[in-house]
């Protein structure tokens, strides 16, 4: 069983090429792809390197704080980078427990976002960020927002022959964040992964609270609807188990060997709670975001 | 069906090689099979035990989970290439001075790493260390040995100047 590997020169050259063969896989990293052929899942015929293409994975400053990140920088480029170190602290974090540096040197961010597997860490943080994924196919150029991107298990709203270039993340409000990862060992995929990003007012009050779970439904979770409860609230314990409350109700786990249904749904309330009141913790001891330390005009 | 053949170049512990390859040869087994360098191991085949761990332009990756074809034009270092003018590289010494295995399928993979590790991280501390080692599988156990290698090693290099 083997495949040929196009090496194109351009992101233009790459889709092309997708053009000319419809069941053609674009390999990023190839962590994943790899993996999965060592499994027994037969690959194409065709496999669509990017690796090749120049400029795909810088990291740059984005207009008015933010970052763009190129989808082939590596997870290990990204934890390391000091703009993401900066500006993205919570990415950092999440991003250094995911598998293991040799992983990291090699899995990209723009493969693992394609990859669109229900189970990975760095869409949670991502989430909660609010990136937005630039992706080009043969009709051309568009952005999608990371909260409409992942559509089911293995599904994304890429269309056939569409490749992610980069990843834009906007300006955060001052703010404290975490990532907590719940493993059967500290390398492993979760049983359930929660980013929360907290920002509070000068009395110590929620502004804005933002949370994403991952490894507990078909595809990760952007918590919806916890401003309501909590702006303008001071935080509590009460108040981040009534939000954990909010988060629990809107997984759907499916089971795996990392946990049921049933425990799942418990282990993301548990996570969402500590993750929330972790976040608030690190905001009340001194918020980052790009309102602190790099003031927008 | 046979997948397509390619020419590349790379260079493997600082020797300059030409080969044929097919587009689906792991990198792991061009250094095992083309190279006869067999320090390389296969374990777990996907990514978690870090047997196969090489340097790719200095940076460790699994030589399982990379196509040849991606190293071409690159510097592979593999643990036949630290030693030099036959004398041991000092994380080697470091590892035998410990004791840092018993069977040590997994020690070129060990100390592959540790090289890495040092020298992105001079002087580690052990929560460094046992981040960064934490998926690499010594199913001897010997694990309080090989993180006594690793503080021994970065002290070896210190006094070295590197």
């Amino acid at each position: 069983m083997g495949f040929d590997l196009l090496e194109p020169r351009t992101v233009a050259e790459a889709v092309e090429l997708h053009a000319r063969d419809g069941n053609a896989v674009f390999l990023a990293g190839g962590t994943a792809l790899l993996i999965l052929q060592r499994q027994g899942l037969p690959l194409p015929r065709r496999l669509i390197s990017l690796r090749g293409i120049p400029g795909l994975d810088e990291i740059t400053a984005g207009p008015g704080g933010g970052l763009r990140i190129g989808a082939l920088a590596t997870l290990r480029q990204v934890e390391r980078h000091p703009l993401v170190v900066r500006r993205v602290p919570l990415l950092a974090e999440a991003l250094r427990q995911v598998a293991n540096v040799r992983v990291r040197h090699t899995a990209t961010l723009g493969g693992n976002l394609a990859h669109g597997d229900y189970r990975l860490d760095p869409p949670a943080p991502l989430l909660v960020l609010g990136a937005q994924v630039r992706a080009v196919g043969i009709g051309g150029e568009r952005e999608i927002a990371l909260a409409a991107f992942f559509r089911g298990l293995f599904e994304t709203a890429l269309q056939p022959g569409e490749v992610v270039t980069e990843l834009a993340i906007p300006p955060t409000p001052p703010s404290g964040g975490t990532y907590l990862k719940y493993a059967l060992s500290s390398n492993d995929w979760p049983c359930v992964g929660a980013a929360a990003l907290v920002a509070l007012d000068d009395h110590g009050r929620c502004r804005e609270v933002r949370l994403a779970l991952t490894a507990v439904a078909a595809a990760p979770v952007l918590v919806r609807g916890l401003d309501e409860l909590a702006r303008g609230e001071p935080v509590s314990d009460r108040l981040a188990a009534r939000l954990a409350d909010i988060a629990a109700a809107q997984v759907e786990p499916v089971g795996d060997q990392r946990g049921s249904e049933w425990y799942k749904r418990e282990m993301a309330r548990v996570f969402a709670r500590r993750a929330l009141l972790a976040a608030a913790r690190r905001a009340e001891a001194g918020p980052v975001g790009d309102g602190t330390k790099e003031p927008v005009a | 069906m046979e997948a397509m053949e390619r020419q590349i170049r790379l260079t493997v512990n600082g020797q300059e090689h030409e080969l044929t390859i097919r587009d689906n040869t792991l990198l792991l087994w061009l250094l095992r099979d083309d190279l006869k360098l067999v320090g390389t191991r296969e374990g777990c085949g996907t990514g978690v035990c870090g047997a196969c761990t090489v340097l790719l332009d200095g940076r460790p990756v699994n030589s399982c989970l990379t196509l040849a074809a991606q190293a071409a034009g690159h510097h592979v270092t593999t643990i036949e290439g630290l030693a030099t003018n036959g004398r041991l590289h000092p994380v080697q010494e470091a590892y035998i001075e410990e004791r840092g295995f018993q069977c040590a399928f997994c020690t070129s993979g060990f100390i592959m790493m540790t090289k890495a590790l040092l020298d992105e991280i001079p002087n580690p501390s052990e929560e460094e260390v046992r981040e960064y080692l934490s998926e690499n599988i010594c199913r001897c156990a010997g694990y309080p040995d090989i993180l006594r290698a690793v503080q021994n090693a970065s002290r070896k290099l210190a006094a070295r100047g590197r």
